[in-house]
């Protein structure tokens, strides 16, 4: 944020303006970098390393750049298959879901006009919980080969028909009410969440596989995975970013966006629509992972300001690196043994959001 | 930009909000919308920034019905400055002046353009804005951030501004600043202005024409003199109001007559020895109850000979900063001896006006009724060196009745023919 740069405001607002554009094409730059260099990073994490445990034996760096990078040498084959069937769309899963979950995190902040607001907020987790439950209950799941298709496909589908059930609820004669639209999402979900327990204490066999879902892994990644990801992330973060100026209007409310030339009923419906897709095909995969759409959002908008031309760019890219390194984490904290990685995300996310809230009581910028 | 209301009625389900208003608005007019709280002002711009939906037929700019305007190009015909703007996030100024180039934007993928910067940096110099530009817009004063409207829709490059009382905010300079600023635009860059004004001489001297609503009708339209008679006021707003010229502009401004309306007018005479706006309260607290006051002796310049002249007081006036003559002082005896009752109000005491003191013992020695107002008792603000307090005592020692405020004074007051 502008004001935040003590060192430029020498020059006048002119010298803030252009430090301002100078700051926001660094700070892109570096979390591009960042991106870049959390990948490699997480690639090299895990049992047999080149970072990790390595027992019985030990991966070296140059083996694992030549398999990454599939260059020739001599190394055992099943290296190759280490990284490219599992290290290698593990990753990428991680950082599509982050990006996808803090981009619709950006969004729904803006539509709800409220920085408490995430991805979940219009029943997106529990509506896909019901479709795993659902499908881990009915031996669909367990199926081999079909198995791991229709899991995520009923999640999928089960998630998108809970945000169409709240989306109608607070839609009163064409409007949409986001209050009410908000209190929809949370009773459905409270319903929901019922069922849910309802269905797992019947069938305590299915209660492990369950939680370690609810609780979020990317430990099912696959190459499926991340195609169907890379083309919903892809299409809702450009839509999200062709939004901007529209988002930056509605935080003034409703009638000053429509006031300012902008169609709220139609952002809003926009936004949700795409922030569900996205947001529905990550839990699918991955289960529900908490805090990173809440989180990285608030905190772009302190390093970079309001404006959703910068926010949602940064805070995309953050979202990716910081669940690419919270996975990386989990998979090597007790390793071999991982963690679902929504406990890290929540363990990392809850003391900092805390932070945040008494940052901005105090007088701090939010 | 030509505006044209033809019937425009609005209801809010059961509530009509808006009945069959119509008026044109001429490109380059500034005009004034007032009215009442509640009588339909914002609810109209709401209207014509199709914000509400009032219907195609009622509404037409420049002889096109509203609904053809897609909402950019109707955000490109009417910038609105709303009454308040706040926002938790953390915009810049800047930002939210930028905010007014989206109606120009020329396709999403576009970044911000020459244009768009240079509109946004003049609207902020001509606001005086530009030394804020990078400062968080939610860290503002209320009237800086008011002003940053006013930017944003000056950014907006629009025909015309529609304004919600943009003044509430701002201090008496401040709200000068804004409305000499828009009246320049409306002037030298002919844009049609719009404004909801409460205060009437603020309208009064800013608007070629002034519309006034009353319970969502249309009561009256035209210039200022027209619309601004104590008899349109009394009737849409219920005060009498005296309308008065300014001397310098020529414009008209209003003052507050009195509220006639609490009591019945009895005509008892209370003659009330004051000065230094003491008395003003206690004019107005007798003249709402019945009586007939008048006052005595005044300075010209004094501040409750103003009172006195709003009011439509009878007053023994004295020139400005001379001390009571002779003359004065008899024909305040004379007004006292035509008196029910005579009121000493806690006026400041110095060599000049101690007579009347002496006025009001002599009103006593002739066996009136004397009542003094003084919150200490005894006590005056006496710049006679002690000569004052002791004229005081002496009279409530002879029998005038001290009194704590004009709230024990009208309550102890002999009311005659009331009922
Ligand atoms: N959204 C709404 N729903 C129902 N009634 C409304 C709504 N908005 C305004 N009203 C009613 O319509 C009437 C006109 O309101 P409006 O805001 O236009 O008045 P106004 O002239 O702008 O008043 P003020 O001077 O207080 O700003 C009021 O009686 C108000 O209660
Ligand atoms: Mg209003």
């Amino acid at each position: 944020m502008m004001s935040r740069t003590p060192k430029a405001s020498d020059g006048g607002p002119d010298a803030d303006l252009q430090h301002v554009v100078r700051r926001r094409k660094l700070i892109l730059g570096l979390l591009l970098l960042g991106l870049i260099g959390s990948v490699l990073l997480a690639l090299l994490i895990g049992t047999l390393g080149p970072i990790g445990p390595g027992n019985p034996e030990r991966i070296s760096f140059g083996d694992a750049m030549g398999a990454i990078f599939n260059l020739p040498g001599d190394r055992p084959d099943y290296y190759n298959v280490i990284f490219w069937e599992v290290r290698i769309p593990r990753v990428l899963l991680a950082g599509l879901v982050g990006a996808a979950l803090a981009c619709a995190g950006t969004a729904m902040q803006a539509v709800f006009r409220n920085p408490m607001a995430d991805p979940f907020i219009v029943g997106v987790s529990s509506g896909a919980s019901l479709g795993a439950v659902i499908a881990g209950l009915s031996g669909i799941a367990s199926v081999a080969v079909i198995g791991s298709f229709v899991s995520p496909a009923l999640a999928f589908f089960t998630a998108l028909v809970t945000v169409f059930v709240v989306y109608s609820l607070g839609n009163v004669r064409g409007k949409l009410y986001v209050d009410t639209l908000l209190l929809s999402g949370v009773a459905v979900a409270a319903f929901l969440g019922a069922i849910v327990s309802f269905l797992i204490y019947f069938r305590s066999q299915e209660y492990h596989r369950i939680i370690f879902w609810l609780l979020g892994s990317l430990s099912l990644a696959s190459w499926t995975a991340v195609g169907v990801l890379a083309v919903a992330v892809s299409i809702g973060t450009v839509v999200v970013f062709l939004y901007s100026r529209d988002l930056n209007a509605l935080l003034l409310g409703e009638e000053t966006a429509h006031n300012l030339g902008s169609d709220p009923e139609t952002v809003k419906t926009l936004m949700l629509v795409f922030a569900a897709v996205m947001t529905s095909a990550g839990v699918a995969f991955t289960g529900v992972i908490g805090f990173v759409g809440l989180i990285v959002p608030h905190m772009m908008r302190i390093v970079v300001g309001a404006d959703h031309r910068i926010l949602v760019p940064s805070a995309t890219l953050t979202g990716a690196i910081f669940l690419i390194l919270a996975d990386a984490l989990a998979r090597s904290v007790i390793a071999p043994t991982e963690l679902p990685v929504g406990i890290i995300t929540a363990l990392c996310g809850g003391p900092f959001f805390l932070y945040l809230l008494r940052r901005s009581r105090t007088g701090g910028e939010t | 930009m030509e505006l044209d209301l033809r019937g425009l009625s609005f209801s809010f389900g059961e509530k009509q909000v808006l009945r069959d208003v119509s008026f044109k608005v001429h490109p380059g007019e500034f005009l004034g919308l007032m009215g009442p709280n509640g009588s339909g002002k914002t609810t109209l711009l709401r209207c014509l920034m199709n914000f509400l939906p009032a219907g195609s037929e009622s509404i037409s700019v420049d002889g096109r019905p509203l609904d053809a305007f897609s909402p950019a190009e109707l955000a490109r015909t009417f910038a609105v400055v709303p009454q308040s703007s706040a926002t938790d996030f953390s915009f810049t100024a800047y930002d939210i002046v930028m905010m007014g180039r989206i109606p120009h934007v020329s396709s999403r993928i576009a970044g911000t353009t020459k244009e768009d910067a240079s509109a946004v940096r003049s609207a902020m110099e001509r606001t005086d804005t530009w030394k804020f530009a990078s400062r968080p817009f939610y860290g503002l004063s209320g009237g800086e951030r008011q002003k940053v409207i006013v930017a944003r829709a000056l950014a907006q490059q629009s025909k015309a501004l529609l304004l919600d009382e943009p003044t509430v905010y701002l201090d008496i300079n401040g709200q000068f600043e804004v409305m000499d600023l828009i009246k320049r635009l409306n002037r030298e860059e002919g844009t049609t202005v719009i404004a909801v004004l409460h205060d009437v001489n603020l309208a009064a001297r800013y608007c070629s024409r002034i519309a006034l609503l009353s319970h969502g009708m249309l009561e009256a339209i035209g210039p200022p003199k027209e619309v601004l008679t104590p008899e349109i006021i009394q009737s849409v707003y219920g005060v009498d109001v005296v309308v008065r010229r300014d001397p310098f502009t020529e414009a008209v401004y209003v003052v507050p007559h009195t509220i006639s309306s609490l009591g019945h007018a009895h005509g008892t005479h209370a003659h009330l020895l004051c000065g230094g706006g003491t008395g003003g309260p206690i004019m107005k607290a007798l003249v709402e109850r019945g009586f007939s006051v008048s006052a005595g002796v005044l300075n010209v310049l004094d501040s409750d000979y103003e009172n006195v002249q709003d009011l439509h007081l009878a007053v023994v006036a004295e020139a400005p900063f001379a001390p009571i003559s002779e003359g004065a002082y008899a024909e305040n005896m004379r007004f006292i001896e035509d008196s029910k009752v005579v009121i000493v109000s806690p006026f400041p005491v110095g060599p000049g006006n101690i007579r009347n003191l002496e006025a009001a013992r002599a009103a006593l020695r002739a066996g009136k009724l004397v009542m003094i107002v003084s919150p200490a008792p005894g006590k005056t603000i006496d710049f006679v060196g002690g000569k004052a307090d002791a004229a005081v005592k002496d009279l409530i020692s002879s029998g005038a009745i001290p009194v704590k405020d004009v709230h024990e004074l009208v309550s102890k007051l002999p009311m005659e023919g009331t009922g």
